[in-house]
């Protein structure tokens, strides 16, 4: 079932149209990747699903109904990419009243908060000021608050900056155990390593317009150049056969070779076979979702111009 | 509704709890103790005591005359000394006396001279005590010598002229009171206004530099935490007055039992009690609070979009906040000419326009309704009070809205307009 569906949105502002018609949708459960590079509107059109601006155009549609900023606040939780706390206030009253301001009853919160602080290490923090607190801790703790109404939908925007590996790891189960018990995640990063370990489906924005729409195996495979690595036992043969491929790469036991779109990999692999190689292994190469996005996004300048609009 | 109330309750906790709050809230009474204390000390033993000399050539200054006005007032000494004036100019302070005062032997009744000297050899400053008691002393033998007894003498200081103003159109307002009561009411709403208008500022600054405020927007509505600080820190300011006022009471309590008759304390009191027995507390109390509040809301909104405009710099802020300060300020100054001249067309124009009618029309008021304060002035400024406050909140809450999520560049005051125009 879809949780949300985004229908041809639009958002223009004085100087540029930040979100140009943009539409997509996410299934529950989705761990669903928004990439994009810097200004391209991703926080535009995150901030129109949260509520925080209202779109110019086109409809947001939340758990099968129209998405209605006040009453479906306490269905999202969301981390800015600009995050940050009340600095004076007390750690455990200060997410205790955010999780209030989130509709949960304070009982609820307390517990909720309870749980959370004993899974993440952090009981001894609730009479710590947020100041006392190193970036890297101030970001589990924003993660803590983010997901502490149990959201249908959680945003996390850039979650992983400033954490050190430990604690990325800590935070990534997490958010995989969110996921599994039913949440759904948008996760916006420039960070693709990231995006291809957890993201099921991605979207590519830029300049305000959706690039590219589909499951991180399916567009892996569309952008597929028929790349394969064979690695030999002994130095790899020179002969080719031009028919069937062409060697890219040559080292001292491998070849890269791209194969002609209408043949088959048993065709390759017995044509070393016929000759009697010995192979150890036969890859093929997907382009990273890295390489995909440097060439969708390429040429398009990379900060945004400024462009002025006839109203 | 519930989510207004939760942001009430933080907004007002995290102040009060903080340790400044305490410390000032403490710390007036005891400035205010000081003050009464201090000066009342110094009024009473900071000024030395003069040993005077006298030498009198008249022979109306007996032993007996000048006894029996040391006697009455303490605050100097006279001694009637036999001396030559010559050898006495040589060496009267090495006797002990501050100076000496000849007075000459044409002294009478019917010829008094211009002035009498007191000679020293240092400046004494003012002699007014020496010339009380000498006009003491002189007023007697001007009685003994024209022949007139007590009970003249009495009729002669009793009889007297007083003048004082009355407003036909209302009777009960009393010039002296209301100018009192006015000015400290004004004072007050002014005081309020600037100290925690800019607080509101503050705390709007604190939320954008310490980037929390997209995770409060994704939760409430930027209106909602506007108003809710607006709120929270009215009830602040309301709580340390409060407080203030019972301290006060207290202090009084105490003082007047510690050492009977303070005159600076009981004279404050005292007036205090005379006003509220004398006015129609009710009314003023209503219109204060009505103000007070109307006056607190209307700047704290302007105060809260300026603090959302700016993002990380405290001199923009005060760059911004500056015309709005200065207009507070002149609504003080019109507030004092109303204070005085209530009746005046600067007086009636300051109290119905919006800016500064919080400030100016408290300054009228205790001069009498409808004497004073004709009933459509109160009503039209009332009605543009609320009219204003809300515009201001609406149009602040817009700009409220876009610049909290705002970051780098200043904005111009066209593109805060644009912003508040846009839907």
């Amino acid at each position: 079932m879809d949780l949300l569906q985004v229908a041809h949105l639009k958002k223009y502002f004085a100087t540029q149209k930040a979100v140009d018609d943009i539409s997509f949708t996410i299934s529950e459960g989705q761990i669903f990747g928004l990439l994009g590079p810097n200004g391209a509107g991703k926080t535009t059109l995150i901030r129109m699903i949260t509520g925080i601006f209202y779109p110019d155009a086109g409809t947001i549609t939340l758990d099968g109904k129209l998405f209605d900023p006040v009453s479906d606040i306490g269905k999202i939780g969301y981390m800015p990419e600009e995050r940050g706390l009340y600095k004076k206030m007390k750690i455990g009253e200060q997410a205790l009243y955010l999780a209030q301001l989130k509709g949960l009853k304070k009982k609820d919160a307390i517990e909720s908060l309870k749980t959370w602080f004993e899974k993440l290490e952090m009981e001894s923090w609730w009479n710590k000021k947020v100041e006392d607190l190193s970036k890297g801790m101030q970001q589990k703790l924003q993660f803590v608050i983010t997901v502490l109404h149990q959201p249908r939908l959680i945003i996390l925007d850039e979650p992983f900056s400033g954490l050190d590996p430990v604690n990325s790891t800590l935070i990534k189960d997490e958010i995989f155990n969110l996921a599994r018990n039913g949440s759904t995640v948008i996760f916006s990063t420039h960070r693709m390593e990231q995006v291809e370990e957890i993201c099921d489906h991605i979207i590519l924005v830029n300049k305000g317009q959706k690039l590219l729409d589909g499951t991180v195996h399916g567009i892996k495979q569309a952008f597929k150049e028929h790349l394969y690595k064979i690695t030999f036992a002994a130095a790899p043969p020179q002969d080719t056969a031009p028919d069937l491929f062409e060697v890219k790469q040559t080292t001292a036991d491998t070849l890269v070779i791209q194969k002609h779109p209408d043949v088959n990999n048993n065709q390759v692999l017995a044509h070393f076979l016929n000759r009697g190689d010995a192979i150890e292994s036969f890859n093929e190469i997907l382009p990273s979702l890295n390489d995909i996005f440097i060439r969708k996004v390429e040429g398009t300048p990379l900060a945004r111009r400024f462009q002025t609009l006839q109203d | 509704m519930n989510k207004i109330t939760l942001i009430i309750q933080r907004e007002y906790l995290s102040r009060v709890r903080k340790r400044t709050f305490i410390v000032t809230t403490l710390l007036f009474p005891l400035l205010y103790l000081g003050l009464i204390f201090g000066t009342s000390y110094l009024s009473e033993n900071a000024g030395t005591k003069l040993k005077i000399a006298i030498v009198d050539s008249s022979g109306s200054f007996t032993q007996q005359r000048i006894d029996k006005a040391n006697k009455d007032f303490p605050n100097s000494t006279l001694t009637l000394v036999k001396e030559d004036p010559a050898t006495l100019s040589k060496h009267f302070d090495q006797k002990g006396f501050d100076g000496y005062l000849i007075i000459p032997a044409a002294t009478m009744v019917s010829h008094s001279p211009d002035h009498l000297v007191v000679k020293s050899k240092r400046t004494l400053g003012t002699v007014s005590d020496v010339q009380t008691k000498l006009n003491a002393i002189w007023s007697d033998i001007k009685y003994e010598d024209l022949g007139i007894d007590t009970l003249k003498q009495h009729l002669l200081s009793q009889s007297q002229l007083k003048v004082k103003s009355e407003n036909t159109a209302n009777k009960t307002a009393d010039a002296g009171l209301a100018y009192a009561t006015g000015f400290a009411c004004g004072m007050l709403i002014y005081f309020i206004v600037l100290l925690y208008g800019t607080q509101v500022m503050m705390g709007v600054m604190e939320e954008k530099t310490s980037r929390i405020a997209e995770i409060m927007v994704s939760s409430v509505k930027p209106f909602q935490l506007m108003v809710g600080k607006i709120i929270g820190i009215a009830l602040v300011a309301l709580t340390q007055f409060l407080l203030w006022i019972a301290f006060v009471f207290i202090i009084y309590n105490v003082t007047k039992a510690g050492i009977g008759s303070n005159n600076a304390v009981s004279g404050v009191i005292g007036g205090v009690q005379e006003i509220f027995s004398s006015i129609n507390i009710p009314i003023i109390l209503f219109l204060f609070a009505f103000y007070f509040l109307g006056g607190f809301f209307f700047y704290a909104s302007i105060y809260a979009a300026i603090g959302s405009t700016v993002s990380e710099d405290v001199r923009e802020s005060q760059s911004l906040s500056f015309p709005v300060t200065l207009i507070i300020v002149f609504g003080f100054f019109i507030m004092m000419v109303a204070a005085k001249d209530p009746g005046s067309p600067i007086a009636v124009w300051g109290s119905l326009i919006p800016f500064t009618s919080p400030l100016v029309m408290m300054a009228r008021i205790p001069y009498g309704m409808p004497g004073t304060v004709p009933y459509w002035q109160l009503a039209l400024s009332m009605g543009l009070l609320v009219a204003s406050f809300l515009f201001v909140a609406w149009f602040a809450g817009k700009i409220y809205r876009t610049g909290i999520l705002m970051y780098g560049k200043k904005p111009t005051w066209k593109e805060m307009v644009r912003w508040a125009m846009r839907k």
